[in-house]
């Protein structure tokens, strides 16, 4: 059986005017799971409830092999959280908070949360209110990351930040991946970013869970086909064609679940297969969002 | 309950508000100089400096834990291994701390004031305790409304009504019988109202804050 390191099992979250519906997640040890939806999609939701920040109305959540939120101080001891939803004490120094988190978390390594200051160039002695939205995801990455929490949750943590920031942020990530045993939980509405450092991707919409699964295969088996269909032909309908587009003499068809064979099918009804371009995870994620709004089922 | 995070919680609170403790027991010390030195018009003016100092004080705890979910602090600490009831326990116990050590000096310092000034009559002290008692209630109906709520208009509801019941149980406790006559006299007589009022306030008291935390208990939303 896989080592989990979170386990959602039909998890809901009902509010007014949105509902978090039957949530089963799995995060395997060691593993980078992107977690993409656009906004309101539930992805923060979510996080809070792994997190015990926000209780379940109903479902078992287990992170770490604790169950939440009953057992979330323990939890909470491993995991480390960024969120764009968290504030450091303005009127508090870099330096304060990072003698407040030492005094808590004994796995603190004073080397390498000052190592980290010089790489992102913070000053330590520096008021939080003082300090640009950049430095300020950096500062609360740094109080996480140098407490080496073996649970990584990373809430939108480059919204906002600019394409330098973001890419210190997201090298920095990088670097800590090379730990085998840490976990990370990276929610983001940019693709981009996710496709970057994760293995495994979550898709999530409307307060559901749409798609998952491992990043190479959503990108090996989501293909957009360019095909020539002569008017006297009927094109085939094929398995896991989930939409078709462009114009009538020239129609683009997008498919999850592509196979060579495909192609050779449509050859075979005498409609000719232009190209066969891959999908970026972005063109991915909004091709299944709209085709799980119109009804789609895997 | 893991005491080692409650305190470290409490140490934060004590720090960021550090500056504005040490104004306010100044401002109390400063009543009590007022009430000790001067004639009428200083008892006046203490004791309204008095009163202001302990709703202002008051106020400004309870408002901290108001602040924290606006300015998105309270996502900071709830990430901290702690559980809910640690957290309400800090927030409590650090804000009582606070409160009560104002309180309490002031308690004791107008006890001795009216005890120590000729011109005050020794009668004014189950009175003035009455007053100091309700001022204790008020202060924990907003701390209370202040975290189950965390809200800025709801808090500010809270201190509102506190300040309400205050001058009712002023105008009650002074003009119950006899006690307006005790206030008067040299002696200290606990007289059936005041005791009665005395109780109800602790009473009160007690109450606000176990229901604080069984409300807090069963809250399910931190952010």
């Amino acid at each position: 059986m896989t080592d989990l390191a979170v386990h959602f099992e039909g998890v809901g979250k009902k509010y007014r005017h949105f509902t978090l519906d039957d949530i089963h997640l799995e995060l395997p040890t060691g593993s980078i799971m992107g977690f993409i939806g656009p906004n309101g999609a539930g992805k923060s939701t979510t996080i809070r409830i792994l997190m015990g920040l926000v209780h379940q109305d109903r479902g078992s959540v287990r992170v770490l092999g604790h169950a939440m939120p009953k057992d979330q101080a323990l939890a909470k001891q491993q995991i480390g959280f960024v969120s764009e939803d968290l504030r450091l004490y303005k009127t508090a120094t870099l330096a304060w908070h990072m003698g407040f988190i030492r005094s808590i978390y004994p796995t603190w390594d004073q080397a390498y949360a000052e190592q980290l200051l010089r790489r992102f160039d913070l000053k330590a002695e520096q008021r939080i209110k003082g300090i640009s939205h950049g430095q300020r995801v950096k500062a609360a990455l740094l109080l996480v990351l140098a407490r080496r929490p073996r649970l990584l949750v990373l809430d939108e943590p480059t919204t906002g930040l600019d394409p330098v920031a973001r890419q210190e942020v997201l090298g920095e990530l990088m670097e800590v991946l090379a730990d085998d045993e840490r976990t990370i939980l990276f929610s983001s509405h940019n693709t981009l970013d996710v496709e970057q450092i994760s293995d495994q991707i979550t898709f999530i919409d409307q307060g559901r869970i749409i798609d998952t699964g491992d990043k190479e295969g959503f990108l090996d088996r989501w293909r957009r086909i360019r095909l020539d269909v002569p008017a006297e032909v009927a094109p085939p309908v094929l398995p896991g064609v989930m939409k078709a587009g462009g114009s009538g003499r020239l129609p683009v068809v997008t498919t999850n679940r592509f196979e060579p064979a495909m192609a050779a099918a449509y050859q075979h009804a005498g409609v000719t297969v232009l190209a066969v371009e891959p999908m970026t995870l972005e063109e991915i994620f909004v091709a299944n969002v709209h085709w799980r709004r119109e009804g789609g089922i895997s | 309950m893991n005491h080692a995070m409650v305190q470290r919680l409490i140490y934060k609170d004590w720090y960021f508000n550090r500056f504005a403790i040490t104004a306010y027991v100044a401002a109390g010390l400063l009543s009590l100089v007022a009430l000790a030195l001067g004639g009428e018009a200083g008892f006046y003016a203490g004791s309204i400096l008095l009163i202001t100092v302990l709703v202002a004080v008051g106020a400004h705890m309870a408002m901290i834990a108001v602040t924290e979910r606006r300015d998105q602090t309270l996502a900071f600490v709830m990430t901290l291994p702690i559980s809910t009831l640690e957290y309400t326990t800090a927030k409590i116990v650090g804000n009582l701390m606070i409160f009560f050590a104002a309180w309490t000096t002031l308690l004791v310092g107008t006890v001795a004031v009216i005890a120590g000034r000729q011109a005050l009559p020794d009668g004014l002290i189950p009175f003035a305790i009455v007053v100091l008692f309700q001022l204790f209630a008020g202060y924990c109906l907003m701390l209370s409304v202040a975290l189950v709520s965390e809200s800025q208009g709801w808090t500010i509801g809270a201190l509102v009504l506190g300040n309400l019941l205050l001058n009712g149980v002023i105008f009650a406790v002074s003009n119950a019988p006899g006690v307006g006559a005790n206030m008067k006299s040299d002696s200290i007589v606990w007289s059936q109202p005041i005791v009665g009022v005395l109780w109800a306030e602790v009473a009160a008291i007690l109450f606000l804050l176990g229901l604080t935390f069984y409300l807090q208990t069963r809250k399910t939303d931190f952010l």
